[in-house]
């Protein structure tokens, strides 16, 4: 794991230790190589390679394994948190307070003593065709709701926006992807600071609505071309067709989620470009040629 | 795209001068980049047997003539009218391609420093001559609003191609490949310049005389823009700072074998083709950006996405020195990728913006200043920077820090000063404050 990937389940770890009344300072690291480690400052976090804790060591603090392998035959008298990654508590282990797993492969053994095992069960949308179900509805209420007050109350605004997409799919696109990467990264890098992590919080908050703003305004243009007179409704049928269609790509492997990526960075760029559609987007006129 | 409606049209003549000019272009860009920028470093340190600050300070040397003879090509080209001359450009290039083409056969059989010296004197006539003559054919060759697609074409394929194919740093396989390329161009070059017969006679003048349609820059259309005005003296700073950055911050990247390997020199081709295609993506976006929106916008964006490359290269490097367990471990490639971008975005632009900014009586002389001193002395002032960093052992993180603190200034100093030319235009427009 090199720094750029591991960034980002280490800004989670500081946040866990920050909030957990940790020392920061105090925490140590492993990135590579096999490494025994028989004392502890307060904080390890195995990020790479094979980290052991021998049998006859007694680790006083907490370990978090964010990637590679993490073995514990001794003591630890604390929390081990699995972020990603290999653990295993094996024969004679002890682990006096919670074995927490998020994600990455746990085994414990029965002859070893763990406090509290917890395991977090991420929601899983996709796992009952009800659930399924319940999410598009939602979605489509917060979008549809969005649209329609769009269409109806500000039809200036969401036809700027749809214009930028349909006449100008291509800087769109550009101008959607570059500042969606750039921003993406700019929010990971700002959360990185810790002092910056609720602006980074907002920022892709704000980033996630701009898709969403995206996505209604595609819908209006779908709802444009349906035989309904009241721009309002049209935009509510047009919504439903465009997550319909969203959700149909999503199960075409590979194009379906580069055909979802590139509708959002277009909608995104079109956004934008029109200033939220508060101007119509006209490119420069380039004097000259023939 | 005009390209498109001249294609659909069958205006061929037309056509071909936007292949004629790319071809030219990539020929050239793909052999600075590789052969003179990475090649003679090769050929100093361990052909001729000088050290790394050494060959250095003759590519500074090699810059720095260049500019000069670039800009008394580029003044003369106007003087004389050659600018306006389509045979006499090709027959300058030809010229050019020629000794480029002895330099290259007999490069890597140099091993005394005055051969290589004089290699340098000689390399520096050509490249200093060849630039104005070769981007004053914008003139001829491209319609003003396709320039930003057309310098995007030029800048994907010719870092598509410095990436992608597999080539060891070295002098001798450089020489041996751009001696194999160079060949059919020379003679391509030849027809163009010497030899007559109807249909090239008529296909030259049609293309010769496109310059009346086509010679008026982007930016020139209204009033002329004077060697000596702002609105030429700005870009060329902007310029000149992002070559700078650029530079300085790649020769110590390109001098850290941790970071090469993982990236334009990593052995593994998924990595070198995903920053091939990195290149491709970014001179896409800048085209784009360059035909759709205002100067300004694509400076912003070109100092935005370096001052992040560097943020993130310094992030890894501050976090490898909490952690000294990474730094084994190699770079992400994301890093160069994101460089690259904005490497793509920066040369699409040099590519575009000096034809753009220049008239048929001002092209030579405003692409030698525009390129010479942009591109070159930048390139010379960095080098020499470098070298002195190097010589009071500034490490890796600390070099790449000021090269962030940098970017991050000419970031906020183009912002700072959009903002402050539209508060000066509102203070003229209401004479004064509005109620």
């Amino acid at each position: 794991m090199n720094p750029t990937e591991a960034i980002p389940l280490l800004i989670v770890v500081l946040l866990m230790i920050s909030i957990g009344g940790g020392d920061v300072q105090e925490m140590s690291v492993t990135f590579q190589g096999d490494n025994d480690i028989d004392s502890l400052a307060d904080v390890h976090v195995v990020a790479g390679g094979t980290t052991t804790v021998p049998a006859d060591a007694t680790l006083e603090g907490d370990v978090y394994v964010i990637g590679g392998t993490a073995a514990i035959d001794g003591a630890v008298d604390g929390d081990v948190t699995l972020l990603n990654g290999n653990l295993s508590v094996n024969d004679g282990a002890t682990v006096t307070g919670t074995l927490q797993t998020y994600s990455g492969a746990a085994v414990i053994s029965s002859d070893a003593s763990v406090g509290h095992v917890s395991q977090f069960e991420p929601p899983t949308p996709s796992s009952s065709p009800a659930q399924r179900i319940g999410a598009f509805l939602l979605q489509f209420l917060v979008l549809g709701a969005f649209g329609w007050w769009l269409a109806e109350r500000h039809p200036s605004i969401i036809e700027n926006v749809g214009a930028a997409i349909t006449e100008h799919t291509l800087v769109s696109a550009v101008i959607g992807s570059l500042a969606a990467t750039t921003l993406l990264v700019l929010f990971v890098y700002m959360a990185f600071t810790l002092i910056l992590l609720p602006l980074a919080i907002v920022g892709l908050f704000a980033e996630f609505l701009i898709v969403l703003y995206g996505q209604a305004v595609f819908g209006y243009l779908i709802g444009m071309r349906l035989p309904i007179e009241a721009d309002g409704v049209a935009t509510l049928a047009g919504i439903a067709a465009f997550l319909l269609v969203l959700e149909l790509l999503g199960l075409v492997p590979y194009l379906g989620g580069i055909a979802q990526l590139g509708v959002a960075v277009v909608g995104v760029g079109a956004v934008l470009n029109t200033y939220f559609g508060l101007q119509r987007f006209e490119p420069i006129t380039i004097p000259g040629g023939t | 795209m005009g390209i498109v409606r001249n294609i659909r049209q069958r205006r061929w003549t037309t056509v071909a001068g936007y292949v004629l000019f790319v071809a030219l272009m990539v020929a050239g860009y793909y052999y600075n980049i590789t052969f003179v920028q990475l090649g003679l470093i090769d050929l100093g340190t361990r052909l001729v047997g000088m050290t790394e600050t050494t060959v250095s300070m003759w590519m500074a040397a090699l810059a720095l003539v260049t500019l000069v003879v670039a800009v008394v090509t580029g003044v003369t080209m106007d003087r004389r009218g050659w600018s306006t001359d389509l045979r006499t450009k090709f027959r300058l290039l030809f010229g050019v391609v020629c000794v480029q083409f002895a330099l290259t056969l007999v490069a890597p059989m140099i091993r005394t420093v005055p051969e290589f010296g004089a290699w340098i004197v000689l390399a520096s006539i050509g490249l200093g001559v060849g630039f104005p003559v070769s981007f004053s054919l914008a003139i001829d060759l491209v319609p003003v609003p396709d320039r930003g697609y057309v310098a995007a074409a030029i800048t994907a394929i010719a870092y598509f191609l410095a990436n992608a194919v597999p080539l060891s740093w070295s002098i001798d396989v450089f020489s041996q490949l751009m001696v194999a390329a160079m060949a059919p161009g020379l003679l391509v070059l030849a027809v163009l310049s010497f030899v007559s017969y109807d249909r090239l006679d008529d296909l030259l003048d049609d293309l010769g005389a496109q310059h009346g349609i086509y010679g008026t820059g982007r930016f020139c259309h209204g009033a002329s823009v004077r060697t000596r005005s702002l609105t030429f003296a700005v870009p060329v700073v902007l310029m000149f700072g992002v070559f700078f950055i650029d530079s300085l911050g790649f020769l110590r990247i390109i001098d850290t074998p941790s970071l090469l390997l993982s990236s334009w020199q990593s052995p593994e081709l998924s990595t070198r083709l995903f920053i091939a295609v990195a290149h491709v993506v970014g001179a896409v976006m800048a085209g784009v950006i360059y035909a759709n929106f205002s100067l300004s916008r694509i400076f912003l964006w070109t100092f935005a996405l370096f001052a992040l490359t560097h943020v993130m290269y310094t992030s890894d490097l501050r976090l490898a020195a909490v952690f000294p367990t990474i730094t084994g471990n190699g770079a992400s490639p994301l890093n160069p990728a994101l460089y690259a971008i904005a490497v793509s975005f920066y040369t699409t632009l040099n590519f575009a913006l000096w034809p753009d900014l220049s008239t048929p009586e001002t092209i030579g002389t405003h692409s030698a200043i525009g390129i010479g001193v942009a591109g070159w002395l930048a390139t010379f002032s960095s080098t020499a920077l470098a070298l002195y960093f190097q010589a009071v052992d500034l490490t890796l993180l600390s070099h790449l820090n000021v090269v962030q603190a940098l970017s991050l200034l000419l970031l906020f100093g183009l912002a700072v000063g959009l903002y402050a030319r539209r508060m000066i235009e509102l203070a003229r427009e209401n004479g004064g404050a509005r109620a």
